[in-house]
């Protein structure tokens, strides 16, 4: 291979980026190099991969074990009392409220830090940003890697939190003060506090890795990748890491506070020596809000580039789309506040929280729309990703609209504290984030694996997904409008819940099937990484540059010649070409022109 | 950007990364630091707020002794400055860097002194409501980002006694010296709203 690249022409002021002759050298490392502690940006995304996917079952059967109580309150699970000391399981084996407790929290702990962010963010962030902005690696590949290992040390922290004396954190994964910062009223010292120093060590990783993105879209763009060149993943991710670079740090702070106030005796947050419960609210959620985004951004990316590749259009209204996200990540910093109208907020403050929160219905609009745009009049092909990305808009919609109720102050009022805002984060954050999640692993398989999953077996998959998932959910929206609230451990004690437990019980066996749906999914992904058909470079005839590269991308610095870009990623079906896609490396035919940008 | 990106393929091939790069991954990284500070002094200044008497009768910070320190550590980002230059200019910052780094140490000793007076007076971290929660929080991870710097600066001494500064690869020394400002501004905004307020 040539060793150095010819001199480009520098189109948006980017240099030309020559290959190291010493690359192949990569090829003798040793076990330790090129898998335990490796600076390939592709191989840290497997690890996040391997890694996070182990978490979604933990964090799946604890949901499971959270649906079990509720459904069957009283019905002992024989064995559990003896693998379980005595103040989790009764003798007989029924969970008790303090396990009960214990499960909700780590099961939101779980799927947000350790599942939803390190699969979209710590996965595709790691693998997609260099592939398709045309780079060799990360710009600070030890950070990089650090960044998957401060990851895996909190979950191990995490994980470990389960085993100590009194069990894991059991004050609900948002940790309200006072609840959380008592040993007293919370009975998990231990548990809490590790908790804390699990997130803060999570933070850190978030970190290395916001850094590390920024740094290499601003810097690191080929020649002809303008910002306004880049895949809208690239762009998504680009924005979610400078929310998380800002975001991140609050809570730092805030969960310091609550491990000294657990552990040193402050009163940050103790109302009895002069501090203020709600400081911890508005610390939390100041990071809280913008962490919605962080889970859904990266997600909106990730169907914004499935959509148009299998609807062979371009992408409709691709700046309304950057733009979009703009405005959705700024306006998600003064919005807070909406998570806390029944905690107690000044009349005047909640209008105006009230009003910023619905005015972020406008972005996520045009973005629908612009979804739909992109899909309309397509020649759309039904693969599994493009299932799951349609999926993601229909559940998006419906997770959109519940949360216009919660906006408006008088309705959160009443629907807050019941089940209704379980349902509507799940429409979000599972119908939202993990439908997409899916679709980029069904997506990017071929790239990072080198072969195809199958294809009925995904479409199984994502149709039991979807089934069930509405399932599950949708009659959460009518348990909470019935007046269940969230977070009680036993329905049956209160007589007004009583009518509701047949709707309980179905909630229940319709999350067993979604949570069995995933054994599909996980057969599928490992069978297909060994005996999967060999892929071909391009499979789905995509435009992005990773798909220039063969697959599965085997060369440390990627690109055995740095590309350079000539035109937008979302070029299919130009009229006047051979054919219908059209990759960012390769030039238009001089007699054809592009209309709109 | 630089001329070069050659260096991002793997860190045991490219010692060298362009400097500008490192620099802005640098700001990124300054930009969380000081998110992470916004959390804890806006908490100080909720807690305060709410508050009326919020120091307690009895407890008197030694305000003149800190200003002292406040003008050392002040001062020490000029020496480091000063270090910076000459490692633009070719030459080894051996002595800036030491002066630094003894300036940085004194401010150290001083927070040591004073914890420890405040502690023997019965003032700590679980005494005396929300001040000293917050005094010794912010005070305490604002002095871990004093010791962090000094190791940071000690390090960058002993490249430029090993001549390892050439000019142009000093990148070590601009990320030091620009997180020594970043903890010197942290420190002013902090010594005005414990001290001053």
């Amino acid at each position: 291979m040539a060793a150095v690249a010819e001199p480009r022409p520098l189109e948006s002021g980017v240099a030309p980026v020559a290959l190291d002759p010493h690359v192949h050298a990569h090829h003798e490392q040793g076990i330790f190099r090129t898998y335990i502690w490796s600076h390939d940006h592709k191989m840290i995304a497997k690890q996040y991969l391997l890694t996070a996917l182990f978490f979604l079952i933990v964090g799946g059967l604890l949901a499971m074990g959270v649906r079990y109580k509720i459904a069957f309150p009283n019905v002992p699970i024989y064995g559990l009392n003896w693998l379980l000391p005595s103040y989790m399981v009764s003798e007989e084996g029924v969970i008790l409220p303090q396990m009960y407790n214990m499960l909700f929290t780590m099961h939101a702990t779980v799927m947000v830090f350790f599942v939803v962010m390190p699969l979209l963010i710590g996965v595709f962030g790691n693998y997609l940003i260099p592939l398709q902005i045309g780079a060799p690696d990360m710009a600070f590949p030890f950070f990089n890697a650090l960044s998957y290992w401060l990851y895996a040390l909190s979950g191990v922290m995490i994980l470990c939190s389960f085993f100590v004396d009194g069990g894991a954190a059991a004050g609900g994964w948002t940790s309200y003060a006072p609840l959380s910062n008592n040993a007293a009223y919370n009975l998990t010292q231990k548990g809490q506090s590790l908790w804390c120093l699990g997130i803060f060590v999570n933070g850190l990783s978030s970190l290395s890795g916001a850094m590390n993105y920024i740094t290499t879209v601003i810097n690191m763009r080929a020649p002809g990748m303008r910002m306004f060149r880049m895949p809208l993943t690239v762009w998504a991710l680009f924005i979610t890491a400078l929310l998380l670079l800002l975001a991140v740090p609050v809570l730092g702070a805030a969960a310091s506070m609550l491990y000294l106030d657990l552990n040193f005796g402050t009163h940050f947050f103790q109302a009895s020596g002069g501090g203020d419960p709600l400081l911890w609210q508005h610390l939390f959620w100041f990071f809280g809000h913008p962490e919605v985004y962080i889970m859904i951004l990266p997600a909106m990316g990730i169907s914004s580039e499935i959509l148009p590749v299998f609807a062979r259009k371009p992408v409709f209204g691709y700046r309304a789309m950057v733009w979009a996200m703009a405005g959705i990540a700024i306006l998600g910093f003064i919005v807070w506040g909406h998570h806390m109208f029944v905690s107690g907020m000044n009349i005047t403050l909640s209008a105006v929280f009230s009003v910023s929160t619905m005015i972020i219905a406008v972005p996520s609009a045009i973005k629908t729309f612009n979804w739909m745009g992109t899909v309309w009049r397509g020649s759309v092909r039904f693969t599994t990703p493009m299932l799951f990305a349609l999926g993601f808009v229909s559940m998006f919609v419906i997770g959109g609209l519940s949360g216009i109720f919660m906006a408006s102050t008088p309705v959160d009022l009443f629907v807050h504290h019941t089940y209704f805002i379980v349902a509507h984060i799940h429409y979000v954050l599972f119908g939202g984030s993990i439908l997409n999640i899916y679709a980029a692993i069904y997506y990017w398989f071929p790239k990072m694996f080198g072969r195809m999953m199958n294809e009925t077996w995904g479409r199984i998959h994502f149709w039991i997904t979807l089934i069930f998932m509405n399932l599950t959910f949708f009659p959460m929206h009518n348990v909470g409008l019935g007046g269940m609230m969230r977070r009680i451990a036993d329905p049956t004690q209160y007589e007004h819940l009583r009518a509701l437990q047949p709707i309980n019980i179905f909630i229940t066996l319709s999350a067993f099937v979604l949570g069995a749906s995933t054994l599909i999914f996980f057969v599928n992904f490992f069978y297909s990484m060994f005996k999967g058909p060999k892929a071909p470079p391009n499979p789905w005839e995509a435009n992005t540059l990773e798909w220039t590269l063969p697959s599965p991308v085997t060369l440390h610095g990627n690109f055995e010649k740095t590309p350079t870009v000539y035109h937008g990623p979302y070029e299919y079906s130009v009229p006047g070409m051979d054919k219908d896609f059209l990759p960012q490396d390769e030039p238009l035919k001089p007699e054809v022109k592009l209309g709109g940008h | 950007m630089d001329a070069h990106a050659t260096a991002l393929i793997g860190p045991g091939l490219n010692p060298v990364q362009p400097n500008r790069m490192v620099r802005f991954g640098m700001f990124t990284f300054l930009a969380s630091e000081a998110m992470l500070f916004a959390g804890l002094i806006g908490g100080y200044i909720v807690l305060r707020l709410s508050n009326p008497n919020y120091i307690p009768a009895g407890v008197h910070l030694p305000v003149l002794q800190t200003l002292a320190a406040t003008a050392v550590l002040v001062g020490s980002s000029f020496t480091c400055i000063w270090g910076e230059r000459q490692a633009r200019a070719h030459k080894r910052p051996t002595w800036a860097l030491f002066i630094t780094i003894v300036m940085g140490s004194l401010f150290l000793l001083n927070q040591v002194f004073e914890w420890s007076h405040l502690y023997h007076e019965g003032i700590w971290f679980n005494t005396y409501g929300t001040f000293a929660s917050s005094f010794f929080t912010l005070t305490g991870f604002h002095g871990l980002h004093v010791f962090i710097g000094v190791l940071l600066l000690i390090a960058a001494w002993m490249l430029s006694l090993a001549g390892k500064f050439d000019g142009n690869n000093h990148n070590f020394l601009d990320c030091a010296s620009l997180y020594w400002h970043f903890v010197d501004i942290v420190w002013i905004v902090v010594f005005a709203i414990i001290y001053l307020w």
